[in-house]
């Protein structure tokens, strides 16, 4: 702020105080004219649904008799109950489910890692990778997937030769091999989601000052060692970045059989919206759990940076 | 005797020792060429497995049902069929279908650039009191799974009756949201938040006020950041089916990610329709699916064509990773 008081103008301390707070004001209302589209949106689009989503998941929600639109019957905990107690298929999909995410997160980020790794080595063609590892982005479509998948297009080429399955299934216990046996089965389909997770390494790669490398390399570190202890601390909150994006990204896959659940029931007369709206919550608190640890995890890395 | 001293000492004079050790293992190991090798051997073969159902794809759509059954065919059919993809075309309803999900995918992706550019740009740069509240809930919405939203979405717009038609789409785009709106807001804060104040500042001196100065400074600044976002805006737009799944009902009005669904029965309709025989049915073979799944992608890989510095190049030249 300019100083007035110097000038012959001299303004007193509190007309002072006052014209400055005008002037917050008037900018915080610009603030918020920008924000204003947003806002609208957040308020019809995110928090109107949510507030109603978490109201009739305690809903038994039906038609109404005359044909008016919902009816709503408070029932409690009761969607919430249903859910664990007496649905047979969502439990046990859920849980395969989670036990699949187990595999398909690190498999889909320790991937991206070693394939930006190797892309950020000097040499020629390497656009050319570059291309090809994140084509699938631009085409990975539900229904084109699963049809490549129904067609045995996921797997890895040689799971047949070898009989991996019996391998498989002769050293863990059913549960696990089962699980182990539908990630190889659409292993290509899992490692094409990891388009996006190269790139953010990769610009992860190059926030690493070149002189670094060269200081560490007259000191005669090797790359081994310059790539675990000058690259790889800069990377940890970007791993961290990258484990949560793949988990939010899994909840649009189609083969997410929880969605499928959802939206059967969703349709279903007997359950209705009000039993889907729970299974959504119990699937967002269920997620957003080792969002919420990752995020923690990668955050003192982050204000360390900055 | 005396010629392999020669040899020896010419060997020793010109350090080809070390030379050849410096080519092929290099002066670190990384620099090598037996190192380069190696990389672009294991790129090479991660890749072919990586593209592998892409070129199935291609392979299986230009076959014929010989070709298919025959097991000494593998990549390249004897006979090109290119039946498969008139066909396909006629089940797809393919260019109705690209017409609708070329309009619902350009309209969305450029009306949610505009919107998150300009939430993203007040969030960068503006006075907002309460502003690391709305960010946080920016987050959140990023981190909210579309499972938990996506019912009373519906009931929304059954009871304004957007149901079969493009506006579930579009509006949420005017108003920053939309697939992956919270990213985006995300993308454009980090860009904004990249460039020098002073321009702002210099603006104000020149009497600009923050409307003009966003519309005239900042927005050509940053084109970047418009054309990544845009870019990712349609691709996702276009490749979206969960909601237009959910939305689009009417067994008329589908974009082409849906369209694949309805492929058999628009092959049985079209061939009951012009022969007047009800038993005679197109059975959608493998070749023609896959010719129609080809179809679907075939716009966004053209796209990807032209684009692909800007896809690839543009998470890294936006800063988001700062």
């Amino acid at each position: 702020m300019t100083d007035n008081s110097t000038t012959g103008l001299a303004m007193s301390a509190k007309d002072h105080r006052r014209k400055r707070r005008r002037q917050r004001g008037r900018e915080a209302l610009r603030g918020y004219l920008f924000l204003a589209p947003w806002l609208i949106g957040v308020a019809c689009f995110v928090c109107y649904p949510l507030f109603y989503s978490v109201y009739i998941s305690f809903n038994k929600v039906s038609i109404a008799k005359d044909g008016s639109g919902l009816a709503y019957e408070w029932i409690g905990w009761g969607n919430y109950r249903y859910s664990f107690l007496r649905d047979n298929v969502f439990p046990i999909e859920m849980l395969s489910f989670l036990r699949e995410l187990l595999f398909i997160v690190p498999i889909t980020v320790i991937f991206s890692l070693l394939v930006a790794v190797m892309l950020n080595q000097k040499f020629r063609g390497r656009m050319f990778f570059r291309m090809i590892f994140f084509l699938p982005v631009i085409f990975a479509t539900g229904e084109v997937l699963t049809e490549l998948f129904s067609q045995g297009q996921g797997a890895i080429p040689f799971g047949d030769q070898y009989d991996v399955e019996a391998l498989i299934y002769g050293i863990f216990s059913p549960n696990v091999a089962s699980t182990i046996m539908s990630v190889i089965s659409r292993f290509v389909i899992i490692l094409w989601s990891s388009g996006i997770q190269i790139i953010i390494f990769l610009a992860a790669f190059q926030t690493i000052p070149q002189s670094a490398f060269e200081a560490a390399r007259i000191d005669g570190v090797t790359p081994w060692e310059s790539f675990w202890k000058i690259t790889f601390p800069v990377i940890v909150p970007f791993i961290a970045l990258n484990l949560i994006y793949t988990l939010v990204d899994q909840s649009t896959n189609p083969f997410n059989p929880i969605i499928a659940h959802i939206l059967k029931n969703m349709s279903d007369a007997e359950t209705g919206y009000g039993y889907a709206s729970a299974l959504g919550w119990i699937y967002c608190a269920i997620t957003l759990v080792p969002i919420l640890i990752l995020a923690r995890f990668g955050r003192p890395a982050n204000k360390r940076k900055g | 005797m005396v010629l392999l001293n020669r040899v020896r000492r010419y060997w020793a004079r010109h350090h080809i020792a070390e030379r050849l050790r410096v080519a092929f293992v290099g002066r670190q190991i990384v620099d090598g060429l037996l190192f380069k090798a190696a990389l672009i051997a294991i790129l090479i073969s991660v890749s072919v497995l990586y593209v592998k159902p892409l070129l199935y794809m291609m392979s299986t759509s230009l076959k014929t049902l010989p070709d298919l059954l025959d097991q000494s065919v593998r990549w390249i059919p004897n006979t090109l069929e290119w039946l498969n993809y008139e066909k396909a075309i006629g089940g797809l309803k393919y260019w109705r279908s690209l017409g609708i999900t070329s309009f619902i995918a350009l309209t969305a992706a450029v009306l949610q650039t505009l919107a998150c550019g300009i939430t993203g740009y007040a969030f960068a740069r503006l006075h907002i009191p309460g502003k690391k509240f709305w960010f946080a809930i920016v987050i959140l919405t990023f981190l909210i799974p579309q499972q938990t939203l996506v019912i009373p979405l519906y009931v929304i717009y059954v009871k304004l009756g957007w149901l079969n038609t493009v506006l579930p789409f579009i509006v949420p785009a005017i108003v920053a949201q939309g697939i992956k709106g919270s990213l985006f807001i995300i993308i454009f804060r980090q860009f904004f938040s990249t460039l020098p104040k002073e321009l702002e500042e210099s603006a104000r001196m020149d009497g600009a006020g923050a409307f003009r100065t966003y519309w005239k400074i900042m927005i050509p600044l940053s084109r970047p950041a418009l054309l990544i976002v845009f870019l990712f805006s349609f691709v996702w737009h276009w490749n979206d089916y969960f909601e237009p799944a959910l939305y689009l009902k009417g067994a008329d009005f589908y974009p082409l990610s849906l369209s694949l669904e309805h492929l058999q029965a628009n092959l049985n309709f079209m061939s009951g329709s012009s022969s007047g025989l009800t038993n005679v049915v197109v059975d959608v073979n493998e070749p023609i699916k896959m010719a129609a799944a080809f179809l679907i992608i075939l716009p966004p890989l053209i796209l990807y064509m032209f684009a692909q510095r800007y896809f690839v190049e543009g998470i890294e030249r936006t800063g988001i990773v700062e």
